[in-house]
């Protein structure tokens, strides 16, 4: 579902060629892929491309293939080394390390991408620009692999993705009879791909089947929901943990704390925090305004449908990109898609 | 040539004073000892212990009186019962078990303080450097999961109709009577998962189900529901669905002084086995010797049950492969696994058993970890987490299932229980009994 008028250039190769490409890139830059890793699949560097779990399903995982953490990890890592303060007499010398590499990712799903998208908005289109995140995200570049189908738990099609939508990263490849079909989105992709030794080709993708679509309350519905009754009778089983924040590809806040290295050095470090924890909000004077977990889990909800595109709109009808995994993480079976329908028609 | 930093616990009241005994009759001790003065080795918190091999100690050295003599009377006592359980945790995940000693040193003792201080100098020496404390660069090691020696075990076909039919119809009863306030059992989401509820009236009992799914233990939800809060009436009695491994975790939460048991109305179900995704037995139920729940008010039993003991004993037989490898190979077996942890915490807060205001290891003031999410906070956290576990956990292994990184933190629970049934012959849960390597400081249950 390529969203843009101008023809894509488009090349048809097979899961050989595909392999090859993908050992020469592993050769020259870092490759990220999904790879599995004690009975999951994550997203991690792989030395050649017989180390990616292409479709590998695990006894953990319903989607085949979906890696348990989003790429946002890549981006945005769980903890990151902001700068280094050395204390030596008077004098103190603060030292930043920047990320520097190229990395290509693998196997980005459209959820995953569009996830990028929303992070962008925040960490580059707004005023002051994360430095951390903005080299990591210039020196990667982005390979898509479209979904034939949707999962279990995903429901992109509702909240605005596809699962075959190209828009967000730099090359998008679609599986075909035997092969791939490669598209160049962006001029980043263009120039990873092997000029003469791939056939072009006219051929159109297979369009993705698309299942199970629902209703999903608009940004004006929700400021009216905020005193419902509701929050706190769903919350109930929730267990305050923060596992569904941590796989969400755009869940991003975070906490910032120097911490002592050794004496006379200190280091400022960030690190994935989250709405649902006990701790969140906890202010000085011991005061937690949000202290019920109903208060909680309801923030997370209105981040994603409300705050989210009411401070960075651009269109965005949510930050949801309807990859399900929180669904599928939650160990008590808190479900985003029921309270979405809940909403939408409250029983 | 190499000198081990070694930490030194040393007890106020004899050891301490051993040592100065020692020093003013200008006997030799090894200048690699880095002592502390606590006021009992009872102070000894196996955090502190922990703290000093993360900080990068090469050795630590506890010093009490000797038994009988310990000043407060019993200080000495539970340093004797915590720090082997400690040790047993540190060699499980790779350390040496040299490294930490406990030993007795009275005051007038100075020869023996420089005997020991010396011969634990050498032996930590002999070991060469520690390595333990990981370099935060370290580069990425996937640790996989122990080859399963033991074939999987299908989940047996069962019938859970009559089950959920008793336990709708015992959950209407009490709700009407008035007898609780709330049934806590499993309900089938629209998606099919079967999901704790929270039922409050006789008319929502149909939502309450049994069925091979139900897996999570919902007594983890009782301390917070049974706290009395001051100037509010005291809690009522809250009825709660149980398998047998769950039901035990009430035994150990009354021994703590967390609600008392008249609170808590048991729905007891007997249980052939709750299955993983797919398809196969879970771990804790090929190892599960109960077949009805030790706390129990009401029993639901089906028509026929199957249960069979699958194995003879509680024990995980990847414990035993584990402790045949090499300290070097356990410690990268725990950090390749510590690895993907992302501290959301989904093991701590499934825990009936993790149930403090706040967790120690999530303070902002707290001194034994920082924020990062690091190999070494990790692996603290881990250790820790398993420490505070060490004679409460009764094997539910919801931890281990709530885990989204797949890490087999269960594996650390379970070593721990051998290693306190081994000792002191005790399990958790089977009777109302605190754990032996707990003190409980606060009295009776109080109202209000």
């Amino acid at each position: 579902m390529s969203k843009s008028t101008a023809p894509k250039k488009r090349w048809l190769i097979s899961q050989a060629e595909l392999e090859a490409w993908l050992d020469g890139i592993a050769n020259a830059r870092t490759l990220i892929a999904p790879r599995q890793e004690s009975g999951i699949i994550l997203y991690r560097p792989v030395a050649k491309s017989g180390e990616i779990a292409w479709h590998g399903q695990t006894s953990r995982s319903a989607h085949g293939g979906r890696p348990v953490l989003s790429v946002k990890e890549i981006f945005f890592p769980p903890t990151e080394r902001l700068f280094t303060i050395q204390k030596t007499g008077q004098e103190i010398r603060l030292k930043e390390t920047f990320p520097d590499w190229e990395t290509v990712v693998f196997g980005v799903r459209p959820c995953d991408a569009r996830g990028v998208k929303l992070l962008d908005a925040l960490f580059l289109d707004t005023n002051p620009v994360d430095s951390f995140y903005a080299r990591r995200r210039g020196n990667t570049t982005l390979i898509g692999l479209a979904c034939k189908e949707l999962g279990p738990t995903c429901f992109c099609t509702s909240v605005g993705g596809a699962p075959d939508d190209a828009q967000d990263v730099d090359i998008m490849l679609y599986e075909t009879d035997g092969g791939y079909l490669a598209e160049a989105v962006t001029e980043k992709g263009r120039f990873l791909i092997p000029g003469g030794e791939w056939k072009e080709t006219t051929a159109s993708p297979q369009q993705s089947t698309y299942s199970g679509q629902f209703p999903v309350p608009e940004k004006g519905k929700w400021p009216e929901h905020f005193n419902d009754e509701y929050w706190a009778k769903m919350s109930e089983r929730c267990l305050s943990c923060r596992a569904c924040a941590f796989v969400c590809p755009t869940c991003r806040c975070f906490a910032v704390r120097d911490e002592l290295v050794k004496p006379g050095e200190f280091e400022r470090i960030r690190c994935w925090d989250s709405c649902a924890g006990e701790n969140y909000r906890l202010v000085a004077g011991g005061h937690r305004p949000r202290a019920e977990k109903g208060e909680r889990l309801r923030n997370r909800f209105f981040c994603k449908f409300f705050y989210y595109p009411e401070q960075y709109g651009l269109g965005a009808a949510s930050a949801c990109t309807g990859c399900g995994r929180c669904i599928e993480v939650c160990p008590v079976g808190v479900d985003i898609t029921e309270v979405l329908m809940h909403l939408e028609k409250p029983a | 040539m190499y000198e081990p930093r070694i930490i030194a616990f040393l007890c106020s009241w004899c050891s301490y004073t051993g040592a100065d005994t020692a020093g003013i009759a200008r006997m030799k001790s090894p200048a690699n000892i880095r002592a502390i003065r606590v006021p009992c080795s009872g102070r000894v918190s196996p955090e502190l212990v922990m703290r000093a091999f993360d900080q990068g100690a090469d050795g630590v050295l506890v010093l009490g009186c000797h038994i009988g003599e310990c000043h407060y009377d019993t200080g000495n006592h539970r340093a004797a019962k915590r720090l082997p359980i400690l040790r047993s945790l540190m060699t499980f995940a790779g350390l040496e078990p040299e490294r930490l000693h406990l030993d007795w040193v009275s005051a007038s003792e100075g020869e023996r303080f420089s005997k020991i201080a010396e011969e634990f100098t050498g032996d930590v020496r002999a070991l060469g450097p520690v390595h333990w404390r990981v370099n935060p660069d370290r580069k990425q090691v996937a640790s996989q999961m122990l080859a399963a020696s033991r074939e999987a075990i299908p989940y047996p076909e069962t019938d859970c109709a009559a089950k959920t039919d008793a336990i709708r119809k015992k959950a209407r009863e009490l709700l009407a009577n008035n007898q609780v306030s709330c049934v806590i059992g499993y309900e089938v989401s629209r998606r099919g998962r079967s999901r704790p509820v929270f039922v409050y009236t006789p008319e929502e009992t149909g939502r309450l189900v049994w069925n091979p799914d139900c897996t999570n233990n919902l007594t983890t939800y009782l301390p917070a529901r049974l706290r009395p809060i001051k100037g509010k009436e005291p809690p009522k009695p809250v009825a709660v669905v149980v398998k047998p491994c769950d039901s035990k975790a009430i035994n150990v939460m009354v021994a703590e002084n967390l609600y008392r048991r008249d609170q808590v109305y048991a729905l007891g179900v007997a249980c052939e086995g709750i299955r993983c995704p797919d398809g196969n037995l879970q771990t804790r139920c090929v190892t599960c010797q109960e077949a009805v729940p030790i706390v129990c008010d009401t029993l639901i039993s089906g028509a026929t049950s199957s249960f069979i003991p699958r194995l003879s004993s509680y024990a995980r037989e990847e414990i035993a492969e584990l402790q045949d490898a090499t300290p070097a190979e356990r410690l990268e077996f725990w950090l390749g696994h510590f690895d993907r942890c992302i501290r959301c915490y989904a093991c701590r807060q499934a825990c009936p058993m993790c149930n403090c205001p706040v967790c120690l290891y999530e303070r902002d003031d707290s001194t034994f970890i920082g924020l990062g999410i690091g190999l070494n906070e990790k692996r603290t956290f881990h250790l820790g987490r398993a420490y505070h576990l060490a004679g409460r956990c009764v094997g539910c292994n919801e931890c281990e299932r709530a885990c989204p990184m797949n890490i087999p933190i269960g594996l650390l629970n379970q070593k721990l229980a051998e290693e306190i049934e081994a000792t002191f012959d005790y399990r958790a849960g089977l009777t109302v009994a605190p754990s032996p390597v707990v003190t409980i400081l606060s009295g009776e249950y109080k109202e209000g």
